[in-house]
């Protein structure tokens, strides 16, 4: 283990107290995961290709123990309106603005553990893994759960469209870097509907890692559309993972856009448990200077009829690195299953690095699949046309990688949240070198 | 009449190959020249070197466009300075829509020539009088550029281009290439209403038969890298029913008198 996990691990807190006792089972196995595999290493498959060396230079701490939320004045600017609005702060609820409509219950992890809320749970003890060879590249999931306490729960009754609900996330600047751990629990009953637009952004100097986990329970017919758009400052560090479980029926998609951060990992994987369940994937990546983005997919079709399609773009430039693994299992019994995956990445620099691993295992029959993942150059035909036509070479290549950006956020349901996205993507558009 | 382009010598070579090997050329603003030939004479290769493609290398000579010397400007400036390259096979542009890139083209040209952009409205405005004019429908600015057209799609969407940028001088590059009858007469129709004392069309093809619709005021004949015979429209007629085959062995057979033609290079 290195030196950071067993500091961290030394920190961890005492669960002794905790109440109830399936809560306390829960942070002691998290507890003695932790202690056991640490923080994930390159040892790992699964983290091949991403290093914590960052973090372990900055000697990232756990926060202390604290009765109120540091008084911290920066909150990101929404992408756009929303009727309801949570502004989190160091992992925690730290006001919320409008209120939710009936059918809808937010409320803060810790009181909804000491209330209990139907389906809890069952739904945080999901997360809990045996296989050892996969614990080894779940650390941060073990750390989490181990200091179980912040975060939000939010339910959406049965039949009810909660429209939005805008998540947004930021951390105050300590004198040391420190990480927090945050826990998100989304529970869909059947037929019911919910946009969850997170947005995740810090002030510049700020050196923070979050550790969010995120678990979604959609019931039969739901639908849960979750937008994830991440501009954090270039020396923060973001690890999240969201696992969704998905009813006979129900939709997931989730749009991801990565603008910001030094270290980004997120892990995103849907299960569909139920028949006929709709999956979409969709993420889009922007790298410069040393900006390291890791995305893992993966969807696990265990029912017939289900749908799943993964789409994501990717423009590197600087000292950029991305990694992108997208995976898909059809199991026995998943037959008629389509599932669809597309990576294709775009290299702006020589210094830029893009590992990109489509993965496909298909035990069922009639399943409809195709793969594909690229790494290029721009098209210099195109680049020429563009030129040809009276716009400068740096426009046409502005041009080309924004039409290849777009394509991800015209996906988003919602056109005006689609070209808010697309501009904050247009500023920060690395340039070739 | 003024001399609009001058090309002197022009050799050019692409990855190493010598296409062009010593091309003179001289069109006056108001003249539509068609420059004929067999496959790989280096008839696409002169509209490249004129827009200033990378790859294309100009190894001798000069050429001079309204004064200036066009080789030694960026392809966006050629282009801003009015020399516009419709391509033989348009490139597919997926993402960028055709309306969006057209605005910024005419946008970029505008800002060159030190005017004001347009707005989406005033753009719009005139978008609906350029299709009005050369009798196309709307329906292939709505999509992204070149993605998905027909090849006949492709070469309307070029003359429109044309027309909306308004060129001084155009190239045109088998334009004709791919087209069916009615196509051609639709691209033909375009380019004729684009002529006018003010500017030089060079309409590159292979066949004689575009040139049944666009009555050129001169023909010339691309041969392994040179003009090797210039005439009247009807030398055209003469290479349909003679193809290129006479030009073979170097021999340059004499042309009928009434054709008042000559040797480019005699």
């Amino acid at each position: 283990m290195s030196e950071l996990s067993e500091q961290l691990a030394a920190a961890l807190p005492d669960n002794s107290v905790v109440r109830p006792d399936w809560l306390r089972s829960l942070r002691e196995t998290g507890a003695e995961q932790f202690r056991a595999y640490g923080l994930p290493t390159r040892k790992n498959e699964a983290w091949k290709y991403t290093t914590l060396g960052t973090l372990e230079q900055a000697g990232l701490q756990l926060p202390p123990a604290v009765e109120s939320l540091p008084s911290h004045d920066f909150t990101p600017a929404p992408l756009v309106e929303s009727g309801l609005q949570l502004n989190m702060l160091d992992g925690q609820i730290l006001a919320q603005t409008g209120d939710p409509p009936s059918g809808l219950t937010v409320l803060p992890l810790a009181d909804a553990l000491y209330f209990g809320i139907n389906g809890l749970q069952t739904l945080l003890e999901s997360l809990a893994d045996k296989s050892p060879k996969n614990l080894a590249g779940h650390g941060f999931s073990a750390l989490n759960s181990a200091t179980l306490e912040a975060g939000v729960v939010i339910n959406v009754a049965t039949g009810t469209d909660a429209g939005r609900l805008a998540v947004l996330w930021s951390t105050a600047p300590d004198v040391k870097p420190l990480l927090f751990n945050s826990r998100v629990c989304v529970i869909l009953e059947p037929g019911a509907k919910l946009e969850l637009l997170e947005q995740f952004q810090s002030t510049a100097d700020n050196a923070n890692t979050s550790n969010i986990v995120l678990q979604a329970a959609i019931g039969e017919n739901a639908e849960f559309c979750h937008i994830r758009f991440q501009q954090e400052s270039d020396k923060a560090a973001l690890v999240t993972r969201t696992e969704v479980a998905q009813q006979a029926g129900s939709a997931y998609t989730y749009y991801g856009f990565d603008l910001g951060g030094e270290l980004i990992r997120h892990d995103v994987h849907a299960a569909l448990l139920g028949s006929g369940a709709k999956t979409g994937i969709n993420g889009a990546y922007l790298l410069d200077g040393n900006r390291h983005v890791d995305n893992h997919a993966r969807v696990d079709h265990h029912a017939p009829g289900g749908t799943s399609h993964q789409y994501f773009r990717g423009v590197a430039g600087g000292s950029g690195r991305a990694v992108f693994n997208t995976a898909v299992c059809v199991h026995p019994g998943a037959d008629g299953t389509e599932a669809r995956q597309s990576n294709a990445n775009i290299l702006l620099s020589a210094r830029a690095e893009i590992d990109t691993k489509p993965e496909l295992e298909i035990y069922a029959d009639e399943v409809i699949a195709s793969h594909g993942a690229t790494v290029g150059q721009l098209d210099e035909a195109a680049v020429f046309y563009i030129r040809s036509r009276g716009l400068s070479e740096q426009q046409a290549r502005q041009l080309l990688t924004m039409a290849f950006c777009r394509s991800v956020s015209e996906k988003l349901p919602d056109q005006v949240l689609g070209e808010v996205i697309a501009q904050r993507m247009l500023d920060v558009m690395p340039q070739a070198e | 009449m003024s001399i609009m382009l001058k090309i002197t010598n022009l050799h050019a070579t692409v990855g190493g190959k010598e296409i062009l090997k010593g091309l003179d050329l001289e069109l006056e603003a108001g003249e539509v020249h068609a420059i004929m030939g067999p496959n790989g004479a280096g008839k696409s290769t002169l509209g490249y070197v004129l827009a200033g493609r990378e790859g294309y290398d100009v190894t001798q000579g000069e050429v001079i466009f309204n004064g200036k010397n066009l080789l030694e400007l960026e392809p966006e400036v050629r282009a801003c300075e009015g020399v516009f390259l419709a391509f033989q096979y348009p490139v597919e542009i997926p993402g960028v829509n055709n309306t969006y890139f057209l605005r910024a083209a005419l946008n970029a040209k505008r800002k060159y020539h030190g005017e004001e952009p347009l707005d989406s409205v005033a753009f719009l405005r005139l978008v609906r009088e350029k299709l009005k004019i050369l009798h196309i429908g709307d329906e292939l600015l709505h999509r992204a550029v070149n993605e998905g057209f027909s090849g006949g799609e492709k070469k309307r969407n070029e003359i429109f281009q044309m027309a909306l940028l308004e060129p001084t001088l155009a190239i045109l590059d088998e334009t004709d290439s791919g087209l069916d009858i009615d196509a051609m007469k639709t691209v033909a129709e375009g380019i004729n209403r684009l002529r006018s004392k003010d500017r030089g069309i060079i309409v590159v093809t292979h066949y004689q038969r575009l040139l049944d619709y666009i009555v050129p005021d001169k023909v010339h004949v691309l041969a392994d890298g040179k003009l090797v015979a210039t005439g009247g429209a009807d030398l055209a007629l003469k290479l349909e029913e003679q193809g290129y085959a006479w030009l073979e062995d170097g021999g340059i057979t004499p042309l009928p008198s009434d054709s008042a033609s000559r040797a480019a290079n005699p």
